[in-house]
């Protein structure tokens, strides 16, 4: 028997949202509806793929009757009501990391997804992540030992990568000048991805201290460093930052047998720039494209997502314990 | 021709920079004048730190304050300037790139001259007419001083002096004049004549980032960022903006470089190599034809 196309909406066009909206054009399984976004040249940009329902109120888009499932991408702070209005209309979601800026808003998030029986899925690309996936199997399999300690990096510019569209330059968004907006800074922005990944590796985490560093003399850090102890006895060092022009996504892994490096980048410049012209996704980006083909494949099969609304929701209380217990120099 | 003064300064603390810069005047015959209002424009250009090489150093600011409240007088009121850009808002610039601290520790006032009293002003660039809002903390100053990077500029081939003059406009939307930036550069060179342009050279971004550790002086922003190409292996003559601004009488390109030795920091410059040359070539084509909206 077919199994109908999933149709999807995406809230928030900004530069994941973009990301998602083209890698769903790519999706066999699934067709956009429609998006919705406050900005006008955003919606052009949908226009210019294809979308023709384009709504400046998510309201709008959300009481569409055949949309299944919703994207949404919007800045932290917006999440708990576009989240919770999405599940009232009984859409499925796919929430951008992290699941809130405060922990009351993501456990109602969760409550009322579960009330409601609404598929929630939270984005965390690395998990999706080739490189990544062959480290879980690794640890699974026993060749690397007893995982003693571990160190994930994640460091970049963050909001402050410099971005340009049509020779345009692209500010920063306001609200990632606004703790209350964001809920802190590097750490809940870039370690919430190396948390869940640890966690997703290691198990629960059993406490959790970090260090916070403001280079850039804002009220949230740009960088820090969490050391968290595991229930299973591992000790994860995540060193995460905004504030370096390079990239780096990695963790290191020094099990009792074997150690083991995974890191997710991009491919060379040239390689990039060939795939571009060919209309192809940037490499970077294709977990984002696994990620939204395993959440579209959930919904066709009717099963949980997996990381789940209760696992983003953990990981926001590891960020939060360890902005609780900072480490003093 | 117009003097040029080169001078190496391998620290970065603000007593070194201070000789340095205070070396450089002495090399160019510059004396500092009376002055009771001074105006700085540092280079501030996106969330960069000085530490990339791409903006000027809080620390070099620090110094040449330092610099003109020993020689001018322990009084002067001394501003540092900006603007907001398409890409970047003074009041996150200035505690990003350290400025708010320095501010605080030298007793200076930011100005945001995006949110200033302005006056309209008109200036002729060959043959077509600018207007522009000039603001008038820049007018009223009795000494402007300039302090640019020395950079890479896929638009204009570099940025030094006479690109620096285009952040004074306070006009937010400044990708607007990208199709004909050479001109406007003039234009607000010709609407703003800075009185001394200091470059700071400690670290810069060429094909990479380096400590450079060079401080160069002149009177004459033509003649600064004719040398500032040279080091750079540019042919300042290639420059259009360079040419232009010598055609409307802003300075000369031909200079006379004095201090330290020239070919020491050409040869140490990180300069672009053909194949980043022909990338950024190709990625202009490529915005050209908007294909980089699929870098998302």
């Amino acid at each position: 028997m077919m199994v109908k196309k999933v149709n999807l909406g995406i809230i928030g066009l900004g530069h994941i949202g973009k990301i998602h909206l083209r890698n769903c054009l790519n999706l066999k399984s699934a067709r956009i509806i429609a998006v919705a976004d406050t900005s006008k040249k955003a919606l052009n940009y949908a226009k210019e793929l294809g979308i023709r329902r384009l709504f400046t109120d998510y309201h709008e888009l959300l009481k569409q009757p055949n949309i299944d499932a919703v994207i949404i991408s919007l800045p932290t702070h917006l999440h708990v009501n576009c989240a919770i209005s999405a599940i009232e209309e009984r859409k499925h979601i796919l929430l951008e990391k992290p699941i809130a800026a405060k922990l009351e808003e993501g456990e109602k998030i969760v409550s009322v997804a579960r009330k409601h029986d609404v598929k929630l899925m939270v984005g965390y690309p690395l998990r999706f992540s080739r490189k990544f996936i062959d480290i879980k199997r690794k640890i699974e399999s026993g060749v690397l030992g007893d995982i003693q300690v571990a160190h994930a990096i994640n460091i970049a510019a963050g909001p402050f990568t410099h971005q340009v569209e049509s020779n345009v330059p692209s500010a920063v968004p306001e609200w990632w000048f606004n703790k209350d907006m964001t809920g802190g800074g590097a750490l809940i922005d870039l370690g919430s991805h190396m948390i869940n990944l640890t966690r997703w590796y290691f198990g629960e985490v059993r406490r959790v201290k970090a260090y916070f560093g403001y280079r850039f003399n804002f009220d949230f850090e740009d960088h820090a460093i969490c050391i968290a102890q595991f229930e299973s006895g591992t000790i994860a060092v995540i060193n995460v930052g905004w504030f370096s022009q390079k990239t780096q996504v990695s963790i290191e892994l020094y099990g009792t047998v074997d150690h083991t490096f995974g890191t997710h980048k991009s491919h060379s410049k040239v390689i990039t720039a060939i795939q571009l012209i060919l209309g192809k996704n940037h490499a970077f980006f294709i977990p984002y494209l696994n990620e939204v083909a395993y959440f579209v494949g959930c919904i066709r099969n009717d099963c949980q997502p997996s990381p789940s609304g209760e696992d983003a929701l953990r990981d926001l209380k590891v960020i939060a314990e360890a902005y609780e217990n900072p480490i003093l120099f | 021709m117009s003097l040029v003064g080169l001078v190496e300064c391998k620290t970065r603390n603000v007593d070194s920079i201070k000789r340095a810069i205070g070396e450089a005047f002495r090399l160019i015959d510059y004396p500092l004048p009376k002055a009771e209002k001074i105006v700085i424009k540092p280079n501030m250009c996106y969330y960069w730190d000085w530490s990339t090489g791409q903006t000027t150093d809080p620390v070099f600011v620090a110094a040449l304050i330092s610099l003109f409240r020993e020689e001018i007088s322990p009084n002067v009121k001394i501003s540092i300037v900006e603007s907001d850009a398409s890409a970047m808002k003074c009041k996150y610039a200035f505690k990003y790139l350290g400025y708010e601290k320095l501010a605080k520790d030298c007793d200076v006032n930011l100005v945001n001259l995006s949110t200033v009293e302005t006056e309209k002003a008109t200036v002729k660039v060959m043959d077509e007419v600018f207007e522009f809002m000039v603001p008038k903390i820049i007018m009223d100053a009795d000494l402007c001083v300039n302090v640019p990077k020395m950079k890479y500029m896929s638009f204009t081939k570099i940025s030094a002096a006479l690109k620096n003059i285009y952040g004074c406009n306070p006009y937010p939307k400044k990708f607007e004049y990208h199709s004909k930036l050479d001109d406007v550069i003039v234009a607000l060179n010709k609407v703003m004549p800075f009185n001394l342009h200091v470059l700071d050279g400690l670290t810069v971004c060429g094909s990479k980032t380096l400590r450079l550790g060079l401080v160069m002086a002149s009177q004459d922003p033509v003649a600064l960022d004719a040398a500032a190409a040279t080091v750079m292996s540019i042919n300042p003559k290639s420059v259009a903006h360079l040419k232009l601004a010598e055609r409307e009488g802003l300075g000369k390109i031909k200079f006379t470089a004095k201090g330290a030795d020239f070919d020491y920091f050409r040869r140490r410059f990180p300069q672009k190599s053909l194949s980043e040359g022909a990338i950024a070539f190709g990625y202009r084509v490529a915005c050209k034809l908007g294909l980089d909206k699929r870098l998302i």
